[in-house]
């Protein structure tokens, strides 16, 4: 466990470039910067390795780097999402505070790959404590002559900075967090065109998440098949799970890609005394919810999560047992989407109002029997309609919980009550 | 542009790689439904109304923001996009307050079209609907902002179009709001565009506001006449009253834009000012009288006055129309006079040639280095101000000479402040610099000249540009080395291969230019109206406004031997005090006529609404005096036969040789500007106008060290209009921009 993007975590001094270096640190960067590694072996190897980006949809990275037009003139950006909203997660977070050299090792390697001298690191506007512990890093990373303009002589130019947000979730969607980078308010853009063509400032930009780039030189360092073992086929390497909710020891963990929900479950510190599982988020508030007998058959990967129904997103785990009401969750979550719309596009503004409104109309004892036909239905004209996908990721929450656990809120709107007692 | 082949709804069409589905769409005559998409607009594909199914895509795609690729296949209106245009049509209403029955937008809402036929009868949201906030922006838009539907096309045509950030979506979420950042409200001489772009009712007129139901007026394609455009409009009437202005499109003119004065100007024809019933001066007092008494008089006085025709005067108004300027200066000359003109506000008008325009309005977005010359270009000529605006969207640059910094919407990237009294010199300047360059040889008036390094930045801006354009603004006009002024930004222009564009010929002077509304040897305005001529004919003419000097006018007008006539649409003491009869005219809209722009286009247009009270079109007015004079020629029974004959002249050129000399100019001298809704009788009168902000501008502006030798200080009074001492002003000059009458 914890042993790539976490694996300083319980060191002396863990964000230290001292520690990352004794751990092999900046070893990748100063091979590149010998000229002893280039681009193409680079993308090689991350395809090999099988890394998917961290952030939610789980494209490949090695991939994505492709795409940027490398030899294209003018300026290129390097981005690192560590805007971490999404309710339930919080391992990027720790990767900040205990190994922020990784971040800016990886991020210098993109940069090069992609032939892109200027990199922001986005962080989540709350991360105060993250926020310093890497701005410590990258000072002390340009103390050591390690990023800047032709660094130690290589022609290498890389400068680094990172940028704190101001607490929107939605600034965590790539293209609200290239126009808040750009000192605009965050709203997605449509695309495409995509940020690849038309990113920060209107240039080529990638924008990978913090365990995405964390990844890269440890994944360049022991080889991309190294990292493809040990995860499974389709989810190669490691992967960071926040696991929050009804266990004993909510935490993060870093763990094969692979590896049973049951085990990571106990990892946990299991369920408390006398509960019992109903139902799991795997990935994030945005992934549909799992009922618990289908969770603990499955295994924490990307095929394995989508075979149960739901996506490993962002790998925030949300733990639910039977003290849960499932009514009274589904309209947290709703409440969260509706105040955490941007508000541009028209399914997601009116629709997050009108299915949050209707749920707390249900809390309040007020439900009408059509309320979850309709509830369906304006979740169904809200997938697959919007700018961004965060339209999909406050629908899909109320199709799942809704076909999961119906009996549930129709108990609440025959009843005006949870089904589930001393509920709260 | 690569034609490629695309398929909607299976009819094969054509488009450019690169343009959108929605854009040939369009085109085809395929009709999407669309509140976001404007052509003139970036792409905002945030209503999400334009979903299309495009094949091979899992999800339904905004044709406003899909780029076409070849062979793609579109489905505008199968089960996948009628769901996904339905689903949004049912997202959009339930907030929306479906108060269509006290709604000005009712009728004409883009809304209310595509609600009925997407829409459903019977709404499924029962939750409390959202309420907006108004804002209050101004006396021009009326807001109901718990109409809006979030469109941003308002906030993208400040940013895009206007040029000012004045609009902005603040919030999130449902508390997402359409507000102005400022609390002056919105500030640009195109605001009035935010209530055409507005799909819903959200930003209306509010001079109309409650008028009449939209269905209930009447739209009559007309041309507006304030500037030298001439933007195609709508007039809609409803009972022969102009009740609201609209924009039509014309690529070539106006694109799809107008102005606030064209737009707001129209509420002047409503005013109680105007006059209604023909009116004669006996033993000083005025009294009403029937048309045939009121010609009768006219044409006996002028008979009796003048027993000379060169005894006689005339001056026009330069927004008269084409056929009035024709008959008025053939009334005059068939009466044997020379002596006419319609250059009122001029210092000096003289007969040298006009400074030409050479580059059409299309042709100015392509510019990529525009040279303005005494012109605050923005609010005197706003369309053209628009076009260059968009030439520096994709990167030209501006380099002005004025006596004032001007607030442009554009960056301005040299700029020499220059009284009236330097610009000769300034002008000088640059065309040394230039021909320095051209390593040509210099004129002997240029040898003395001095070139300081501003002339040669602009110099260069000028040589380094491949379409440069040198524009001549209406500050000119109150110059009194005027012609040399024109002549050297004629040089320059040729110095540096530019093309040039005379924005002082505003409002229909093109037309008084092609029927020689000016003399060739008779008098011109500033001596006629210092002449003791016994006769006077004054068409549309308001001496306190409209006269330089208008003191000295007034007093020449007023002598005791001179019968002056006045054909006027609007009251005025000033007229009265000086005028034997006054027959009142049709105004704008009023009359069918001829309006010829810049670009030498001459657009005609039939009257939109019957003449206020017993005044008739001035064309007929003058055609029935000239029979009572018994004068040859005037047997036309329709304008269109007059424009014909008219536009059939062709203006005298002069080839006047104009020395360029370092002539004495007063130490001090005086820009007079008025506001852009002062610049004419009919905006005067345009009480909305008059509100806003750019309407009540009143500011005599100078800088501290002219200000001390003039002995003023911060709110003195300064030829009526109040002082304010700052650095944006040239040396030497007072920068009056106002709407109160001339005094200079
Ligand atoms: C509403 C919304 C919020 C998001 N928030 C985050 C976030 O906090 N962190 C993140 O890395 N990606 C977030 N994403 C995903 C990003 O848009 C993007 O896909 C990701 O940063 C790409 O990096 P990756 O390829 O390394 O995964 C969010 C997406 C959406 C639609
Ligand atoms: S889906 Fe929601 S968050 Fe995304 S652009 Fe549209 S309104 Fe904004
Ligand atoms: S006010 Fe009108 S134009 Fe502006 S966003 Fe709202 S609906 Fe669109
Ligand atoms: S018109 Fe295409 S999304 Fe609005």
């Amino acid at each position: 466990m914890n042993n790539v993007c976490l694996k300083s975590i319980d060191k002396d001094n863990p964000s230290s470039l001292a520690t990352y270096e004794t751990m092999g640190g900046y070893k990748v960067w100063h091979k590149i910067l010998h000229g002893e590694l280039s681009p193409e072996k680079i993308l090689e190897e991350l395809k090999i390795s099988g890394l998917r980006g961290r952030g939610g949809a789980g494209f490949p990275t090695g991939l994505k780097w492709s795409f940027m037009p490398r030899n294209q003139e003018g300026q290129k950006y390097v981005v690192c999402n560590s805007d971490e909203g999404e309710p339930g997660t919080c391992h990027d977070r720790d990767i900040l505070r205990f190994n922020p050299h990784s971040v800016i090792e990886g991020m210098a390697i993109a940069g090069y790959v992609m032939n892109a001298t200027v990199g922001y690191n986005y962080i989540r506007g709350e991360f105060m404590e993250p926020y310093y512990r890497f701005e410590e890093a990258l000072k002390e990373a340009y103390d050591a002559g390690l990023l800047g303009t032709n660094i130690k002589g290589s022609k290498v130019c890389f400068d680094l900075y990172s940028h704190l947000g101001a607490g929107a979730y939605i600034c965590g969607e790539e293209t609200a967090l290239l126009e808040s980078l750009e000192g605009k308010k965050g709203l997605p853009r449509f695309k495409p065109p995509y940020p690849a063509n038309v990113g920060l400032y209107g240039k080529p930009t990638t924008i990978n998440n913090t365990e995405s780039f964390a990844s890269v030189p440890e994944i360049l360092s022991r080889g991309g098949q190294w990292f493809a073992d040990l995860g499974v086929v389709n989810s190669g390497g490691t992967k960071c799970f926040s696991v929050t909710g009804n266990v004993k020891n909510p935490a993060n963990f870093e763990i094969p890609m692979g590896t049973p929900f049951s085990d990571l479950l106990e990892l946990a510190g299991g369920l408390r005394e006398g509960r019992t599982l109903k139902g799991v988020i795997p990935g994030g508030s945005s992934t549909p919810v799992i009922p618990a007998a289908e969770a603990m058959k499955m295994t924490m990967d990307y095929d394995s999560i989508e075979k149960a129904g739901s996506m490993l997103g962002a790998g925030s785990v949300i733990v639910m047992d039977d003290t849960t009401c499932m009514v009274k969750a589904l309209t947290r979550l709703a409440h969260f989407y509706y105040d955490e719309s941007c508000g541009q596009c028209t399914p997601c503004r009116e629709g997050t109002g009108w299915m949050y409104r209707v749920l707390k109309r249900i809390m309040d004892g007020q439900g009408k029997s059509e309320d979850l036909k309709l509830l369906l239905s304006v979740q169904d004209k809200i997938i697959g309609n919007t700018i961004c996908a965060l339209g999909d990721a406050a629908a899909m929450p109320v199709e799942s919980f809704i076909t999961h656990f119906r009996e549930e809120f129709e108990y609440y709107i025959k009843h005006g009550k949870s089904m589930v007692e001393n509920d709260g | 542009m690569v034609d490629i082949e695309i398929e909607i709804d299976g009819k094969v069409v054509h488009g450019y790689s690169g343009e959108t589905v929605i854009s040939i769409a369009d085109r085809e005559g395929i009709d999407i439904p669309r509140f976001c998409y404007h052509k003139k607009l970036s792409v905002a594909a945030n209503c999400r109304m334009c979903l299309v199914d495009i094949e091979g895509n899992p999800n339904p795609q905004p044709a406003c923001s899909t780029q076409s690729s070849f062979g793609m296949k579109v489905h505008t209106k199968n089960e996948k996009a009628k769901t996904a245009q339905k689903a949004v049509m049912e997202f959009l209403l339930i907030n929306h307050p479906l108060d269509c029955p006290i709604c000005d937008q009712g009728g004409e809402c883009e809304l209310q079209d595509v609600a009925m036929e997407f829409g459903s009868d019977i709404s499924r949201f029962t939750e409390g609907k959202r309420i907006v906030d108004d804002k209050e922006i101004g006396a021009l838009i009326q807001t109901d902002m718990t109409r809006c539907i979030h469109c941003t096309r308002c906030v993208r045509f400040g940013a895009e179009v206007a040029g000012i950030v004045e609009m902005g979506a603040t919030g999130r979420s449902e508390d997402l709001k359409i507000e102005p950042f400022l609390s002056e409200g919105i500030q640009s001489e195109l605001s009035g565009n935010m209530i055409d772009v507005c799909p819903v009712g959200a930003l209306t007129s509010k001079p109309f506001r409650y008028g009449v139901r939209s269905w209930q007026m009447n739209s009559i394609q007309t041309i507006a006449r304030h500037d030298l455009v001439g933007s195609n409009i709508f007039t809609q009437t409803h009972e022969s009253k102009v009740k609201r202005v609209v924009a039509r499109d014309n690529e070539n003119i106006n694109e799809t834009w107008i102005s606030d004065r064209d737009r707001f100007s129209y509420q002047g024809l409503n005013s109680d000012n105007r006059i209604l019933i023909p009116k004669i001066k006996i033993k000083g007092e005025w009294q009403d009288t029937s048309w045939d008494d009121a010609l009768d008089f006219a044409a006996n006085g002028i008979k009796k006055h003048a027993k000379e025709g060169s005894q006689i005067g005339t001056l026009a108004s330069k927004n008269a129309t084409l056929e009035e300027l024709y008959l008025l200066q053939k009334f005059t000359r068939g009466l044997g006079s020379d002596n006419l003109d319609y250059r009122l506000d001029a210092a000096n008008p003289s007969n040298a040639k006009v400074l030409e325009s050479n580059i059409s309005l299309t042709e100015l977005e392509t510019i990529d280095h525009a040279l303005i010359v005494n012109s605050y270009l923005r609010l005197e000529q706003p369309m053209i101000n628009h076009r260059i605006r968009k030439a520096t969207l994709n990167g030209a640059s501006v380099s002005t000479i004025n006596a004032k910094a001007f607030d442009f919407n554009y960056r301005i990237s040299h700029s020499v402040l220059t009284s009236p009294q330097n610009t000769v010199a300034t002008l000088s300047g640059v065309l040394k610099a230039l021909l320095d360059k051209n390593s040509q040889t210099l004129p002997d008036y240029l040898n003395s000249v001095s070139v300081h390094q501003t002339h040669i930045d602009i110099a260069n801006a000028l040589l380094n540009a491949e379409h440069p354009v040198v524009v001549l603004g209406e500050h000119v006009n109150g110059n009194k080395c005027s012609d040399q002024v024109a002549t050297l930004v004629s040089e320059i222009a040729k110095a540096s291969e530019a093309k040039t564009l005379n924005a002082s010929l505003t409002g229909n002077a093109h037309s008084a230019e092609r029927v020689n509304f000016k003399p060739e040897n008779g008098k011109n305005a500033l001596q006629i109206l210092s002449s003791d001529f016994t006769a006077f004919v004054l068409f549309d003419v308001y001496p306190t406004f409209d006269c330089i000097d208008s003191e000295n006018a007034i007093e020449h007008l007023s002598h005791d031997d001179a019968f002056v006539v006045a054909m006027n649409s609007f009251d005025d003491e000033s007229v009265l005090n000086c005028a034997n009869v006054i027959l009142p005219i049709a105004s704008f809209y009023e009359t069918s006529g001829t309006h010829i722009n810049v670009d030498n286009i001459a657009q005609s247009y039939s009257a939109s609404v019957k003449s206020a009270g017993e005044s008739k079109p001035g064309w007929k007015v003058i055609k029935v005096l000239a029979d009572l004079l018994n004068l040859q020629g005037f047997d036309f029974t329709d304008s269109s036969q007059i424009a014909d004959k008219a536009l059939s002249l062709t203006p005298n050129t002069s080839e006047i040789e104009v020395p360029i000399s370092n002539s004495k100019m007063p130490n001090i001298t005086t820009v007079w500007q008025y506001t852009p809704y002062a610049s004419d009788v009919v905006v005067r009168h345009a009480s909305s106008l008059q509100q806003t902000r750019i309407g009540q501008i009143s500011e005599a502006s100078v800088c501290k060290a002219t200000a001390k030798l003039l002995e003023l200080s911060e709110g003195d009074l300064y030829k009526g209009v109040p002082v304010n001492i700052n650095e944006s002003v040239a040396e030497g000059c007072v920068f009056v921009h106002t709407h109160l009458p001339r005094q200079c």
